[in-house]
């Protein structure tokens, strides 16, 4: 039965790949949404305080509040606003940034944690996500305001210039792979022994700081600056259209941080995936469950509301039970890849949490200044160096010292 | 100074205010903008106007004393500070020491929570979220403070005319102390946050210069006349209450510019740390209130006093014809002569710079329109 | 620009001292938020919150003395009291009202009163869904705040 199911599916490709959409879209919602949270509750404890509280236990249903809000507010239309495109931008944005994961290996491909493996998936990455940047633009030109409008400007300057940066500091793991695609790069490393991030630890630095810029996140978020102006390019938009932005937003940040763990921290791989004797380490899931059950416990008996108890008491079991289960050999073999990989993500939004909360913003001119008299002159003479190094490891050495010189 | 735009293009009109998150109240500035290079700037006040001058002349010199407090709203202890002392001036009243130490200490914890909370705003303008969390903190902390003193935490309504109308609270010297014992390590942890950060100096330095000349010719003062480097201070020219009596310095910059302003400000914290660690230990027991008659009534005759406040010289100009209602109060805020200064600091920089400057100049608009 | 600032400059120090503060705030010990309606925030003694009309506690008569200081204090004049004669020419209240929704708690009244009839107590929970519900009569002020009780 079982066989002919997935004789089945292997038969109907789209079929497989459809699941594979829902399913991903569906986790990747409910990722952002409790992103949203997470952000809220990191920023609060870096502020000395203490963050949602008031909607479940710890404000953990406040998501879900959240959404419901924004579902139920008006959706208005400025009166000189062009009404089509001002409808259409959000829609833009959100699909750019949701389309790109279709080539996102988020585990490892023979067991099927890849919806699509194309062999140009880098460049598919950088053209798709660059379309985002229309629906910011169209946003903000099209409210009709003078708000909107610079901030439409700004993000158009910042991203076109920090795209570039990003795509010469991608180049240099493109060099290093020898391949296009996410899968091959990840191979790569795993062959390598070793991280991209410390073969190329100054393309990292350069894509880690484009990210921040390209997914307009503090320090360099001008096309939002609140204090500036006002709320930027969605100063205009409210009620869900608004939502739609902002999940964009965070979905970009899901999606940059995901690039940047496939590209240069190993994608899917364990922390030192080819040493043996840490080959523990495969049961860090069960710890990780085990350790959230706990902490949930303690802060159930310590809630006085009964109502939170009882949720709270059913989160722990929840955690036990997905503790058990990842303890399950087959089950832990087929969960390490995407659990490295999630958690690998997490650094690195917890990371861009932690920026907005230590940093000022950077000034239009002042960010120009860096991304194109600093980012791209290092990203190019990374490519540089890297081209050089690689072309003379790849001969012997007198030789590549005499082709280089004299030929 | 730029005065046409670029190439003959439009020039943008934008309406900074009355509601928007980095204009410190209701102040409304229109902007002229090349791009986002500003051209000119128009401030517009009066969003918050409530006629305290006017409602000085209905009220007894007792009755408006609460009133001063809502001017500058997040200072006031020195609001009514003024105000006091310039009617005791008009009677010729003496106030005893420990009425003078108790204002001092008073005054001095309230220019620190006027600088935290300036501290915490402006940096929340140029995109630092995080300062405004730390200093509300340690504002509060002050605010327990006026609260065990006076009942108030806000408007404090802390001084009556001729003296304190509440003697300290026990223990009041223990907790002035541990405060300013709690405080230094936590301006250094904003200097360590701000400070040397890139991105902050980059905001900051070179922008909204004000050259000594202009601060004198525009007439502001406070931080932003010391930031400018005149060395100008009315608690050390002037000396009212018992400033004469401790030791002090004032600081100044040499720019002139946003960085420098913070830099005197965040100095002048830890200059206000001192002056309340010396008046703490000259608070002997005595009497709390000079020789004031149950009616104030001052003699037919005018009176200009001001007092260095958190921004600057808050002066009070009171007109009295002998009976029990002030004659006509004029106020000299230092907020609105500061707001003064926006233009020339503003012209030539971009719109993230208004904020910044609008920051520096630290202007509260129950003060601007009154 | 030293050779150590040119190092801090390369490798990020500046920002990284800035990272280290607020990673290090993080700790359960840092926070200073009052959950307000679970956790009431302790009042000072001399604060100054709602007004109540005080009674002689053994007899349960009105200490009021219908002077009417309180009254020609208040900067906003919101305080109205009403008195009668008895028949032996003493004063004796009737009618007491304070108009909260006016009054900026500046304290005079209570600094005015000279029997210490008239009180601003500790509650700070004034708020009330009518205008009307603003002015406070004398019952109302002689029964003194009634604080909320919070469960959940």
């Amino acid at each position: 039965m079982l066989q002919n199911v997935l004789q089945f599916l292997n038969d109907h490709y789209l079929i497989l790949a459809t699941i594979k959409i829902l399913i991903v879209f569906a986790v990747l919602l409910g990722i952002v949404a409790y992103l949203v949270l997470m952000e809220r509750k990191v920023l609060a404890f870096m502020q000395a305080r203490l963050g949602p509280m008031r909607v479940g236990p710890w404000g953990l249903l406040q998501p879900i509040a959240d959404g419901l809000k924004l579902l139920l507010k008006e959706d208005i239309v400025p009166a000189g606003a062009d009404k089509f495109i001002f409808l259409l931008a959000p829609v833009i944005s959100i699909i750019a940034a949701f389309t790109v994961f279709a080539v996102i290996p988020f585990g490892p491909p023979d067991k099927g944690f890849v919806i699509s493996d194309i062999n140009i998936g880098l460049l598919f990455i950088l053209a798709v996500s660059s379309l985002g940047i229309y629906g910011i633009i169209l946003g903000g030109w099209s409210s009709n305001s003078h708000y909107p409008l610079l901030g439409a400007l700004r993000s158009s300057a910042q991203l076109v210039s920090y795209e570039v940066a990003a795509g010469l500091a991608v180049i240099g793991v493109l060099l290093c792979a020898n391949s296009l695609s996410m899968v091959e790069i990840v191979k790569n490393q795993q062959a390598a022994g070793i991280w991209n991030v410390f073969r190329q630890p100054v393309a990292f630095i350069i894509y880690l700081i484009a990210a921040v810029a390209e997914t307009n996140r503090n320090p360099f978020d001008l096309p939002e600056a609140e204090s500036e102006l006002t709320a930027g390019f969605h100063t205009e938009y409210s009620g869900f259209r608004f939502a739609l932005y902002f999940m964009a937003e965070y979905t970009a940040m899901v999606l940059v941080s995901a690039i940047a763990v496939t590209l240069f921290w190993g994608g899917w791989l364990r922390p030192f995936a080819s040493v043996h004797w840490l080959n523990f380490l495969d049961y860090t899931p069960v710890v990780v469950f085990l350790g959230a059950g706990v902490v949930v416990i303690l802060g159930s008996i310590k809630n006085p509301v009964p109502g939170e108890k009882l949720f709270l008491f059913a989160v722990a079991g929840l955690c036990f039970f997905l503790a058990v289960v990842v303890a399950i050999p087959p089950v832990n073999a087929w969960i390490q890849g995407v659990f490295w990989f999630v958690a690998k993500v997490m650094v690195f939004l917890y990371a861009f949490i932690w920026y907005r909360g230590t940093f000022p913003r950077y000034r239009y001119d002042q960010l120009m200044n860096v991304g194109w008299r600093v980012m791209i002159p290092v990203g190019l003479a990374n490519i540089i160096v890297t081209a050089v190094v690689i072309y003379w490891w790849s001969k012997p050495h007198a030789a590549a010292a005499a082709t280089l010189l004299f030929r | 100074m730029p005065e046409a735009t670029y190439l003959d293009a439009n020039e943008l009109v934008i309406n900074m205010g009355p509601q928007h998150p980095a204009t410190h109240g209701v102040l409304r500035v229109k902007l002229r903008l090349d791009g986002e290079r500003v051209l000119g700037t128009e401030c517009i006040i009066g969003y918050l106007h409530r006629g305290v001058e006017k409602i000085a002349e209905n009220r007894t010199y007792v009755q408006f004393a609460p009133y001063v407090d809502r001017m500058d709203y997040v200072a006031a202890v020195t609001n009514g500070m003024g105000y006091c002392e310039a009617v005791e001036k008009l009677m010729g009243v003496e106030l005893p020491p420990r009425a003078q130490y108790t204002r001092m200490i008073l005054a001095e914890l309230q220019r620190i929570a006027s600088h935290l909370l300036w501290l915490g705003t402006h940096a929340l303008d140029i995109g630092a979220m995080t300062p405004v969390f730390y200093t509300f903190r340690e504002r509060e902390e002050i605010l327990k403070i006026f609260e065990n003193y006076c009942g108030a935490r806000l408007t404090t309504h802390a001084f009556r005319i001729g003296g304190l109308q509440y003697d300290l609270y026990d223990g009041f010297e223990k907790d002035a102390t541990k405060f300013c014992d709690y405080l230094l390590p936590k301006i250094d942890e904003y200097e360590e946050l701000l400070s040397t950060n890139r991105i902050w100096m980059n905001r900051t330095k070179k922008v909204g210069v004000l050259s000594g000349k202009d601060a004198i010719a525009l007439g502001v003062t406070g931080p932003v006349l010391r930031g400018s480097g005149v060395k100008w201070d009315i608690r050390k020219v002037q000396p009212y209450e018992a400033y004469d009596k401790v030791e002090f310095e004032i600081p100044t910059g040499q720019n002139g510019d946003t960085y420098d302003r913070y830099i005197v400000r965040i100095q002048e914290m830890r200059q206000s740390v001192r002056i309340i660690r010396q008046s703490v230990e000259r608070l002997a027991p005595g009497p709390i209130f000079g020789k004031v008659g149950k009616v104030i009534k001052p003699p037919a005759a005018e009176v200009y006093h001001s007092i260095e406040a958190p921004k600057g010289e808050l002066g009070y100009f009171v007109v009295s014809d002998g009976s029990t209602h002030p004659y006509r109060v004029r106020v000299r805020p230092p907020s609105f002569v500061n707001l003064e200064a926006l233009d020339i600091m503003s012209r030539g920089h971009l719109v993230a710079d208004i904020v910044a400057i609008i920051g520096t100049l630290d202007i509260v608009l129950g003060e601007v329109d009154r | 620009m030293g050779l150590k600032e040119l190092l801090r400059r390369i490798f990020l120090l500046d920002l990284v001292q800035g990272l280290r503060l607020t990673f290090s705030y993080q700790r359960p010990s840092a926070t200073y938020t009052e959950q307000y309606p679970r956790e009431r925030p302790p009042v000072a003694e001399r604060y100054r919150g709602a007004p109540r009309l005080n009674n002689n506690p053994e007899t349960g008569e009105t200490l009021c003395i219908a002077c009417n200081l309180c009254s020609l204090a208040c900067p906003e004049n919101l305080i109205v009291v009403g008195w009668e004669r008895t028949e032996d020419r003493r004063k004796k209240l009737t009618t007491f009202t304070y108009d909260v929704s006016r009054c900026m708690f500046c304290g005079l009244c209570e600094d005015a009163c000279p029997v210490d009839a008239l009180e601003l107590t500790q509650d700070f929970e004034i708020a009330n869904y009518t205008r009307e519900g603003m002015i406070w009569d004398r019952d109302l002020l002689e029964a003194g705040p009634q604080p909320v009780r919070y469960s959940r």
